[in-house]
């Protein structure tokens, strides 16, 4: 526990020292925001570098961490704010299967402006939105779900009580005797939402929850032993709590990113450790 | 990190959460000198909870072959394995154990000394039936022929444990014990599917829905346990060999509650791998046909004293006990208390209520080798 907190000293340390200038210009752009993280559109905003260190403030945690710095753009059209995100990972990871695990990058933002929002998922009262990215979502929207005959080929069935053969699942999930085995409707719509980022809060370690409204759209693209990920929401969307953010506003965001190959999920990921100054062009 | 009190390894454990006491505390007892290794129970745990999408590899309930058995593969000498790595010494010194229980041993920046299975480490349930070991000089299974050996059936379910690893290692606190049974539950709405409980758990009791991308282990059959009903288990095993009840803590002992008589009275009923610090919830009576030295590194210390007082049951010096093993299988319903009256063993409810009856010697009785109404030789002349 003792060499935890010197672990985690130090990096505060490190951090506040490199990155405390940084500042993410949001750049205004007229069009609409194309969902392309390798689009021409992007070379109009300027790259940010942010260094991330291994999670140490709680267990489980990463303290061989695989992803070390992440290279940030961000872009928006006065309704939509969009974020690219560059990483290096020797390996694509888009399982969430026995013992593998997903690569997956994170944007949060706390829901008030406040940079005294501890940077640890937020505490209660001052909560953060967290958009999460995972490959493995968007593996299952565009190559098809990883249902069983995927994830193991060889596999032999012979029947299930609560459908009928030819087995489609999710959608066969979709009956109440199917969703007694699998949890219930949530995990039924948790693993049909359209898109592979998902909108979570939080107030502190532990509590994040996912938002009943998911509104955020992503794109990730491996090339090369690089990630590119878009990820992008409107900044108001109805019905909903919104961060206070905005065109011509200013405010704070940090990242995560987790690289499956190096067993990493949950607080097992790489993370900059000081809010970033988000400033958003437009009016 | 809180300290509790483990009454398996009689002295205080170190636990993420402070000790919370349950109303009642969900246990298990089970002979494993009369396993048969029918998979019956296995049968009516996955036909019950485990027949959907993304279960197919689970058996929250396994029987499986010691010592050269296991699911995963190699579950306890991982267990072993892990201890020995952190240079945890096993030593128990007057009934107290002196090593550091897998949340003590931890790793820095790990809640639980924990090791995760491989895909491939599920496939074969059944690996490693019926071979056998070394020969014992205590009595064998096969005494005769060819050789001397040893070996023994060990059903698991899930301990429900009083200090469970699972719910120590949960990031999410996706995991918790019920105040009412202390059944150890996944909540599956708030589960991510971190895998962090099936890394966790000594015992390897949680599994990955790899379909649902949830978690999910042994409920303890906690609807049929809310109406007073035995797990299924239980109630369908052919061999008779468990008996589900609640367990007290050792200074509130209830001398006529069945599990408490079993484990803190007789103390025939010995926890699994008690050294995890977890203070696991089913108990073994041990088998009396293998070396000791293996039944302490896996029952604790008490498995020497276990084996004698079985042994002295089978020469009809235990009578009490040997009545109550008779309440085993005889009920669907969960029995709080049992009294021996004459020959038989009585279970009652919660309330008092007579559940059951069981004649300790059922009576024989003997007819003639041949029928002289039909002029037939009859088979069932008892």
């Amino acid at each position: 526990m003792k060499k935890l907190k010197i672990t985690f000293l130090s990096i505060l340390a490190v951090s506040s020292l490199s990155f405390a200038e940084d500042i993410i210009n949001s750049k205004f752009v007229k069009s609409d925001i194309p969902l392309d993280p390798l689009n021409s559109i992007w070379k109009q905003a300027k790259e940010v570098e942010i260094s991330l260190a291994g999670q140490a403030v709680t267990t489980p945690s990463d303290l061989k961490p695989s992803v070390e710095k992440i290279k940030v753009k961000s872009i928006n059209n006065g309704s939509e704010i969009a974020f690219l995100l560059i990483w290096d990972d020797k390996t694509k990871d888009v399982y969430r299967v026995n013992n593998k695990f997903s690569d997956a990058v994170a944007v949060q933002i706390p829901y008030h402006a406040d940079p005294s929002t501890p940077i640890t998922m937020g505490e209660p009262g001052k909560g953060v939105l967290i958009l999460h990215w995972q490959a493995f979502r968007q593996e299952n929207i565009e190559r098809g779900y990883a249902d069983l005959p995927k994830i193991e080929p060889n596999y032999a069935v012979d029947w299930y009580p609560h459908a009928q053969s030819p087995y489609n699942y999710p959608e066969d999930w979709h009956n109440q005797y199917a969703l007694n085995y699998i949890g219930g409707e949530k995990n039924y719509l948790k693993n049909t939402i359209s898109s592979p980022v998902r909108e979570i809060v939080a107030e502190g370690f532990g509590s994040t929850t996912w938002k009943s409204i998911q509104s955020a759209e992503g794109k990730g693209i491996y090339k090369d032993g690089k990630w590119y990920v878009e990820i992008k929401r409107r900044f108001f969307t109805g019905n909903t709590v919104n961060p206070e953010w905005g065109p011509g506003k200013v405010t704070y965001v940090t990242f995560a990113v987790w690289d499956g190959s190096n067993m990493e999920r949950d607080s097992r990921k790489s993370l900059g450790y000081t809010w970033i100054k988000l400033n958003i062009e437009g009016k | 990190m809180a300290k509790v009190f483990n009454w398996q390894l009689n002295r205080e454990v170190e636990y993420p959460y402070e000790s919370h006491k349950v109303k009642k505390q969900f246990a298990v007892v089970m002979n494993l000198n009369k396993c048969i290794d029918c998979q019956t129970c296995t049968v009516a745990c996955k036909t019950t909870w485990t027949p959907g999408r993304g279960q197919e590899y689970m058996l929250w309930n396994n029987v499986e072959t010691k010592p050269h058995g296991f699911y995963p593969i190699g579950w306890d000498v991982h267990l072993m394995e892990k201890l020995e790595e952190q240079n945890v010494q096993q030593i128990w010194e007057n009934g107290q154990y002196k090593g550091k229980t897998i949340i003590e041993a931890a790793p820095e920046g790990e809640r639980v000394l924990g090791w995760m299975p491989d895909d491939l480490d599920w496939i074969n349930p059944n690996i490693g039936e019926d071979e056998t070991s070394e020969p014992v000089d205590i009595g064998t299974i096969i005494e005769h022929f060819p050789n001397p050996i040893w070996m023994f059936y060990l059903p698991r379910i899930c301990n429900h444990c009083s200090y469970p690893a699972c719910l120590a290692a949960c990031p999410r606190k996706a995991i918790y014990k019920r105040e009412e049974d202390g059944i150890v539950l996944i909540d599956a709405e708030r589960c991510e599917g971190y895998q962090e409980c099936v890394k966790a758990c000594p015992y390897k009791k949680s599994m990955f829905n790899q379909v649902v991308g949830i978690s999910q282990k042994c409920i303890g059959c906690f609807p049929k346990v809310e109406q007073g009903l035995q797990p299924q288990c239980v109630t369908t095993c052919i061999g008779r060999i468990r008996l589900m009840g609640f367990i007290n803590p050792p200074n509130e002992v209830v001398q006529d509650n069945p599990i408490d008589y079993l484990v803190h009275i007789k103390k025939v009923a010995l926890p699994l791998y008690p050294q995890t610090g977890l203070q696991p919830n089913v108990y073994y009576i041990p088998p009396i046909t293998v070396p000791l030295n293996y039944l302490r590194q896996m029952f604790g210390p008490g498995a020497d004293h276990a084996v004698e007082v079985y042994k002295r049951m089978r020469e009809g010096n235990e009578p009490e006990l040997q009545a109550l093993l008779h309440l085993f299988g005889s009920t669907q319903f969960i029995p709080h208390k049992f009294k021996v009256d004459g020959n038989y063993v009585i279970g009652y409810d919660e309330k008092g209520n007579e559940l059951v009856r069981v004649p300790i010697v059922e009576p024989v009785q003997f007819r003639p080798m041949h029928d002289e109404r039909y002029d037939v030789v009859r088979q069932d002349i008892t």
